[in-house]
C-alpha cells in the first residue's frame, strides 16, 4: 500500500508547493529565456520593439552554416572557440592545481598568496581588462619593454596580428579565472587524510607516487568538477574579446559573434543591424556544442569516479 | 508516477511558451524585409509656433532630468559638458544627465537605452548605408530600425530644423519624408594632418602625389622620425587613415559600390590591385611600429608630442590635438592616394554626429528645448569651432584652423565609400575591401596584396552569388 508521507489530503501537495518558488525562478531565468531563444532562433526578430517578427524556419541556421563564405567564417568562429577551450582548460586546470598543491603544503605566507592568487577573480572584466590592456602597451608597457625592446621581439600584442591577438586573450583568461579552480582544487586536497599521506611515506613512495597514487585518486570529484567548470566556462567566454580585442577579424569566438550579431557590431565601421534572430540561431548553435562537450566530459569523468572510488 | 511526469514536462513546456508568446506579442505575418519600411503612425503634433512665452518661476516648474547620450570624442565632450552648465544656468529645473560611452559601443547603448526608454536626447551618425536599387537581401540598418519601430522622434516641423541646410537634413536626417534627426556637420576622414615643424626642419615639401608621399616618409625615418601614427587599438583609425587612398582611386565612391554589387568593378581588377600594394606599403612602412597599441583617443596626443610627422585621420581629432599642444603647428591635407595630383584634390567623408530624440521621452518639452538652443547659430558655430565639423547650418563659418585647411577641398567634398556600403547576405569578412588597410601586417595577417585582393573579391562574389 502506497504511504503518503504528508498524509493522504491535499498536504500531500505540500513538496511541490515548497518547490514552486526555486521552480518558478529557474523557469523565469534559466529555462525560459532558453526556450524563447530556440524559439526566435526560428524567426527574423530583431530585438527591437514594435518592428514585426516574421516566421523564416531555419532561414538563419541555414545562413549561419551554409551560405556562402560567412559560413566559413562562422565555422572557423567555432573552430577557435573549440581552440580557446582547449588550451585554457588544459593551462587553467594543470596551474590551478600546481597552485593548489603548493598552497596545500601549509607553508608560511600560504593565507597570502591564497588572496593574491584569487584576487583577479573577483576585480571583474572591465578592469582585468583595463589592467592588462596597459600591461600589454607595445610602446614602452612592462611587457614590450622586456620581449621588444630587451629581446628584440616585435610583438604587436593586443593590436598585433589576430593569432597573437588570440593567444594573449588566452592569457589573461587563464590569469583571471585560475584563481577558482585552485580554490575548488584546494577545497578538495584537504579532504584527503593525512594518515595516507603518512603511510605512503613510511612505504617508501617519492613524492611523485604519492601524488599519482594517494592524492590525484582521491580529489577525482573535484578534478571532474573543475574539467567541467572549465570547459563550460571557457566555451562560453567572450567579454574579454570585448574589452580587449573588439570584433577583430580572425579573433572572434561564439560568444562574441552572439553577441555582436544581435547588438550590431559586426561591421568595424560600416553601418550594422540588430538580428537577435540570427543571434539567437548562432547562440543555439553554440549550446549543442557546450551540450555534446558538457554531457560528454560529464559522462566520462562519473565513469572514472565511479570506478575509483566506487 | 508516469502521469505526474507527464504533468511536470507539461508544465515546463506550456511555461515557456507562455514566456516566448509575451514575448513576441507583435508577431504578424510582414512583408519581406527588403521592402521599405511600414507607415509610422502619425507622430504627435509639434507644438505650433507661439512666441517665447516668459517662462514661471523656476520654483514653479517641474524639475526635470533630461538624459543625453553621446559617443566618446573628447572635443565633443568637453563642449557639450559646457553647454550643458550654461543650458541648466539658464533653465534651473532642468538637470542634465549626460552619459558618454566609446564609439564602438554607442550603437549597442543606443538599442537598449532606447527600448528600455532610459534616455531622452541621443547622438546619432548621419543616417546611411540604406539599401539601394541595385541591392537585394541587405538587412535594414540599425537607425531604420530605430524609425521603423518608431523609438525616434519626428521632429518634422520644429523651428530649429530649419537653421539647418535642406540637403543636410534630405540626406542625414530624413526618412520617408520625416524628419527624425539633425545632424551638426560633415568630417572628412580621408585626409592626413602633418607636423609642420619636422616638415620645414628637415626640408620636405608638402606632399601631392603618392610617390611624394613614400620620399618624404623615407626622409624622416632615414631622420630617426616616425612618418606615420594612428590608433590602432581601436582597429577601425588604421582603415580609415587609408580612405584617401581608395579615394583617389575612385573619386565616384557610390558608382563603386555599386560595380561591385553589379560585376562591373572588382576587387582584384589590374586597375585596383594598386589599391591593395598601397594600403599594403601605409600599413608596414608609414605607419610606426607599435601603431597596433595606441587608442584611438590617445593617438592625437602622440602626434602633438612631435614624434610623429603625420597623422592620418578625420578632423574631428583637431580639437584634441590642438588641446594636448596648444603651440603644436599643423596642417590637414588630403592623403595623396595617387601619383597625379589632380586625383589628389578630393576630401570625402560623411555626416557625423546628430541629435535626435527618443520618441516616447516622458521629458519632450526640455529634448525639444535642448535641441533648439544646441541649434542657436550661436551656440551652434561655438560647437563647430570646438569640433572642427564643416557646417551644415548656412551661415556658420569655418572660424578655426581645421576649417581654414579644408577651406580649399570643400568643393572636392565627397561621400565616402563607407556611407554606401553594405555587403550582401553570405559574403565572407574580406568583402568590405575598404577596410583592407587593417588586414595586412602587423594589424591582420595577410602580407600578399594580391592575395588579399582575390580573396576579397571571393568573399564578395560568395555573397553575391547567393542571392535569388
Amino acid at each position: 500500500m502506497t504511504q503518503y508521507l504528508f498524509g493522504t489530503s491535499w498536504k500531500r501537495w505540500l513538496p511541490f508547493l515548497f518547490l514552486l518558488p526555486g521552480l518558478l525562478a529557474y523557469f523565469i531565468i534559466a529555462l525560459g529565456p532558453s526556450l524563447a531563444t530556440s524559439v526566435f532562433s526560428l524567426t527574423d526578430v530583431s530585438g527591437i520593439p514594435g518592428i514585426p517578427i516574421n516566421w523564416i524556419g531555419f532561414e538563419n541556421y541555414d545562413e549561419f552554416l551554409l551560405r556562402g563564405l560567412a559560413s566559413r567564417d562562422n565555422l572557423a568562429a567555432i573552430t577557435r572557440t573549440l581552440i580557446f577551450m582547449f588550451f585554457v582548460t588544459t593551462i587553467q586546470f594543470t596551474l590551478g592545481l600546481v597552485v593548489a598543491l603548493l598552497l596545500n603544503q601549509g607553508l608560511k605566507g600560504t593565507r597570502y598568496f591564497r588572496v593574491l592568487f584569487f584576487m583577479p577573480v573577483i576585480l571583474g572584466v572591465t578592469i582585468q581588462g583595463l589592467i592588462w590592456t596597459l600591461f600589454l602597451y607595445p610602446l614602452g608597457g612592462p611587457v614590450a619593454s622586456i620581449t621588444n625592446d630587451f629581446l628584440g621581439l616585435n610583438l604587436g600584442f593586443l593590436g598585433g596580428p589576430p593569432r597573437e591577438a588570440f593567444a594573449w586573450v588566452i592569457v589573461v583568461q587563464i590569469w583571471a579565472n585560475m584563481g577558482i579552480t585552485m580554490v575548488i582544487f584546494l577545497a578538495g586536497l584537504q579532504t584527503v587524510p593525512e594518515e595516507l599521506y603518512e603511510v605512503a611515506e613510511i612505504d617508501g613512495a617519492n613524492t611523485w607516487e604519492i601524488f599519482r597514487n594517494v592524492t590525484w585518486p582521491l580529489i577525482t570529484p573535484v578534478v571532474n568538477t573543475n574539467l567541467i567548470l572549465n570547459i563550460i566556462g571557457s566555451l562560453q567566454a567572450w567579454q574579454l574579446f570585448l574589452v580587449l580585442t573588439g570584433y577583430k577579424a580572425g579573433t572572434q569566438v561564439m560568444g562574441y559573434l552572439v553577441y555582436a550579431e544581435g547588438f550590431g557590431q559586426t561591421s568595424g565601421g560600416a553601418g550594422a543591424s540588430f538580428r537577435q534572430g540570427y543571434a539567437a540561431a548562432a547562440s543555439m548553435v553554440l549550446f549543442v556544442i557546450v551540450l555534446v562537450l558538457g554531457l560528454s566530459t560529464q559522462f566520462l569523468v562519473q565513469r572514472r569516479e565511479r570506478r575509483l572510488l566506487g | 508516477m508516469n502521469k505526474t511526469r507527464w504533468l511536470i514536462v507539461t508544465i515546463f513546456v506550456v511555461f515557456g511558451l507562455l514566456l516566448v508568446a509575451c514575448a513576441s506579442g507583435t508577431a504578424t505575418e510582414a512583408p519581406p524585409a527588403e521592402q521599405p519600411p511600414a507607415e509610422q503612425p502619425p507622430a504627435e503634433e509639434p507644438p505650433a509656433e507661439e512666441p517665447p512665452a516668459e517662462e514661471p518661476p523656476a520654483e514653479d516648474m517641474e524639475a526635470v532630468t533630461l538624459r543625453v547620450l553621446t559617443w566618446q570624442n573628447p572635443p565633443t565632450v568637453e563642449f557639450v559638458e559646457a553647454f550643458n552648465e550654461k543650458f541648466e544656468a539658464a533653465h534651473p529645473n532642468i538637470t542634465v544627465d549626460y552619459s558618454v560611452v566609446n564609439a564602438n559601443d554607442i550603437q549597442t547603448v543606443t538599442q537598449t537605452r532606447l527600448t528600455a526608454n532610459d534616455i531622452d536626447v541621443i547622438a546619432m551618425f548621419g543616417f546611411a548605408n540604406a539599401a539601394q536599387p541595385f541591392m537585394s537581401e541587405v538587412e535594414p540598418q540599425a537607425w531604420q530600425q530605430l524609425v521603423q519601430a518608431g523609438l525616434l522622434m519626428d521632429l518634422t516641423g520644429q523651428p530649429f530644423v530649419d537653421n539647418y541646410d535642406e540637403a543636410t537634413i534630405r540626406d542625414a536626417g530624413t526618412v520617408d519624408g520625416k524628419v527624425y534627426q539633425v545632424n551638426l556637420g560633415r568630417v572628412s576622414y580621408s585626409g592626413t594632418y602633418y607636423n609642420k615643424d619636422l616638415f620645414a626642419e628637415y626640408g620636405v615639401e608638402v606632399p601631392t602625389t603618392w610617390d611624394e608621399l613614400v620620399a618624404a616618409c623615407e626622409t624622416f625615418k632615414e631622420n630617426d622620425i616616425e612618418c606615420m601614427t594612428n590608433g590602432g587599438a581601436d582597429g577601425w583609425p588604421i582603415f580609415v587613415g587609408a580612405y584617401g587612398l581608395l579615394g583617389a582611386l575612385y573619386p565616384d565612391q557610390a558608382a563603386m559600390v555599386e560595380g561591385l554589387w553589379t560585376g562591373e568593378l572588382k576587387w582584384d581588377d589590374p586597375e585596383t590591385l594598386e589599391l591593395w600594394e598601397k594600403y599594403q606599403v601605409y600599413a608596414q612602412e608609414m605607419l610606426e611600429p607599435g601603431t597596433s597599441g595606441i587608442a584611438g583617443d590617445a593617438a592625437p596626443g602622440r602626434f602633438a608630442s612631435g614624434a610623429v610627422a603625420m597623422f592620418p585621420n578625420g578632423v574631428w581629432y583637431a580639437g584634441a590635438i590642438e588641446d594636448s599642444e596648444p603651440d603644436f603647428e599643423w596642417g590637414y591635407i588630403p592623403f595623396p592616394g595617387s601619383d597625379n595630383a589632380e586625383d589628389n584634390q578630393y576630401l570625402f567623408g560623411k555626416y557625423d554626429m546628430g541629435w535626435a530624440i527618443a520618441a516616447n521621452t516622458p521629458n519632450e518639452e526640455a529634448a525639444l528645448l535642448y535641441l533648439s538652443e544646441f541649434s542657436e547659430p550661436d551656440n551652434y558655430q561655438e560647437f563647430v569651432n570646438a569640433v572642427g565639423f564643416i557646417p551644415t547650418q548656412p551661415g556658420a563659418t569655418l572660424d578655426t584652423q581645421v576649417g581654414q585647411e579644408v577651406a580649399p577641398y570643400l568643393e572636392n567634398f565627397l561621400v565616402g565609400f563607407e556611407q554606401f556600403w553594405s555587403a550582401p547576405k553570405g559574403a565572407g569578412q574580406w568583402a568590405n575591401g575598404s577596410q583592407g588597410a587593417a588586414w595586412f601586417q602587423p594589424f591582420g595577417e595577410w602580407d600578399d596584396a594580391a592575395a588579399l585582393a582575390q580573396q576579397s573579391q571571393a568573399d564578395l562574389q560568395a555573397g553575391l552569388d547567393t542571392l535569388e
